[in-house]
């Protein structure tokens, strides 16, 4: 069964439709890239899938069930958001606090809330920050104790607004690895980017957006290396594809660490600065 | 030189270490300038303390001298000569916004029409400023409907539309697809011919290419400033993670220093 599947979506703020029909299936386990150019509706399909909005016709079921009439405070049980910016979505005093919201709205116990808000700030690595107010945090911080909140919903979908935006790369490197545990966990991750490196290296599904309807949907793979393609839907190919590709190397390599071993191979061998 | 820092260091209030420690530059009209380090290196605070705003707005005390044109803009008199002379544009558009305007038109022409401008010439500028930035179509749109990327083009537009001498950007491609944001870092070196831009960025596949020179900080520190390909291409900023993927690419794999910022550099170097 998949975690999120979405039929015939059909969605405007006005007269004029922003999302013309969008159907997607995400299974649990799977972690999926939602791209496309600035407008084009991104966002706006996480709120329905969060039910912030509803549908003006068309199904989104997550975990199963339709979201439709439910508040969202029902559907959190389902699906937990991570907005793109965090101080939309802080509230609480402590990180502490702010990430044990979740679960104690759920009804556990002390003990099972203490457990999974440890579990969640150590993925985040964010152990130490406990006590502090989040807003004594640099934003960068901040982002990934809302991250903390949502990932201790233990939601069956987690979806991110441009989770790696305003990042550097250690902090980049860290919300990839928490997509890749969470995946582990059978959580299914929609990602909202424009970062197609990002996306490169930690998402293996790529669907993106083009004039209300989904324009492509399949391996992230296949996207970065289809120059042409990736151009038309108004993305860039990342650095490290565009190397693999200029240098021609087997295997074509897109992430960053696979080009590294590649070249290191042919440079063995030979082919390359003396 | 249009900014000049001498020994400057700044300290938020409640904070127990500089953001900005002892650091000393001097930059002139013509150049884009980039800074850049890891998260907490200081970049923003630069922008701020350049621009009068720390401490000005966020409180906290600075040491050292800051000359931005001719004046200290933290003092009383540099505030007021320095009015749109100097141009900040924050990464989080929406809190930049004037909330005085119900178009994007008038949000443009918020800042002319403050600097007491006739109206014919903020009518011109507002609309220059607008097509430059692709936003002229939405010129009647309400400010506050607008998706992140059209708003901080907007942004821009608004800052640029006061003529600043001095130009100071704090990461902004944040909001932008790949295709504004590789059309406005091709658009900064333009922008600079007679004004001074700074850009505080860690975007640096995209920004190494448009900057002129780049200062690297690191946690407050100023530890290297020059030309950006010298800066950016060295050992400690790759080392780091201050540089661009393909020179941390490059720098794995065993090539020397002076490592290659973007694919046609790195593809030259390896068929040598």
């Amino acid at each position: 069964m998949s975690a999120l599947r979405l039929e015939e979506v059909w969605f405007g703020y006005d007269d004029t439709p922003v999302l013309k029909g969008v159907s997607l299936e995400i299974a649990g386990g799977e972690a999926v890239a939602l791209l496309g150019r600035n407008g084009v509706g991104k966002t706006t399909l996480t709120k329905l899938v969060v039910a912030l909005l509803q549908p003006r016709s068309g199904v989104v079921r997550a975990g199963g069930r339709i979201t439709e009439g439910k508040a969202p405070e029902d559907v959190a049980r389902l699906v937990a958001y991570v907005f793109q910016h965090p101080d939309q979505q802080l509230f609480a005093r402590t990180v502490w606090s702010e990430v044990a919201f979740g679960p104690q709205q759920q009804g556990l116990s002390q003990d099972e809330t203490r457990g999974i808000v440890g579990d969640a700030l150590e993925r985040v690595g964010l152990e130490a920050f406990a006590e502090v107010h989040p807003y004594d945090l640099p934003a960068a911080q901040r982002k990934l104790v809302t991250l903390a909140a949502a990932m201790a919903q233990r939601p069956r979908v987690l979806v991110l607004d441009e989770p790696t935006q305003g990042l550097d790369r250690a902090g980049v490197d860290r919300v990839a690895d928490i997509i890749g545990g969470l995946t582990e966990d059978d959580v299914a991750v929609l990602a909202v980017t424009h970062d197609l490196a990002f996306v490169a290296e930690a998402l293996e599904r790529a669907i993106v957006l083009e004039d209300g309807r989904v324009a492509y949907d399949g391996a992230s793979r296949e996207l970065v290396l289809d120059e042409h393609k990736a151009r038309a839907l108004g993305l860039e190919v990342p650095p490290a594809a565009a190397l693999s590709a200029a240098l021609g190397l087997a295997g074509r390599p897109v992430r960053v660490r696979e080009v590294m071993d590649a070249l290191r191979g042919e440079r063995g061998t030979g082919n390359g600065e003396r | 030189m249009s900014v000049r820092l001498e020994g400057v260091s700044f300290r938020y209030p409640g904070s127990e270490t500089d953001a900005l420690h002892e650091v000393s530059v001097a930059l002139r009209p013509g150049e884009v300038t980039l800074a850049t380090g890891r998260l907490g290196a200081g970049c923003s605070t630069l922008l701020l303390v350049i621009a009068g705003l720390a401490p000005h707005l966020t409180n906290g005390t600075r040491g050292g001298e800051v000359t931005t044109i001719d004046r200290d803009p933290a003092t009383r008199d540099g505030r007021k000569v320095l009015a749109g002379r100097v141009g900040l544009l924050l990464p989080t558009p929406w809190t930049q916004l004037s909330g005085m305007s119900f178009t994007v038109e008038e949000e443009v022409a918020f800042g002319p029409a403050n600097m007491g401008w006739r109206r014919p010439r903020i009518a011109e500028t507002v609309e220059r400023a607008m097509e430059r930035f692709g936003v002229a179509h939405l010129a009647q749109r309400d400010p506050r409907t607008l998706s992140g990327g059209e708003l901080q083009r907007v942004m821009f537009a608004g800052v640029l539309a006061m003529e600043p001498e001095v130009l100071l950007l704090d990461e902004p491609a944040l909001e932008l697809d790949p295709a504004g944001a590789a059309s406005m870092y091709e658009m900064l070196p333009s922008l600079a011919e007679g004004r001074t831009v700074v850009l505080a960025s860690t975007d640096l596949d995209r920004a190494a290419a448009a900057a002129h020179r780049a200062l690297l900080l690191d946690r407050g520190s100023l530890v290297a400033d020059g030309p950006a390909a010298e800066v950016l291409g060295s050992d400690g900023a790759v080392a780091t993670g201050c540089s661009t993927t393909i020179a941390e690419i490059t720098r794995a794999v065993g090539l020397t220093p002076g490592y290659p910022l973007t694919v046609a550099e790195a593809v030259q170097r390896m068929r040598r």
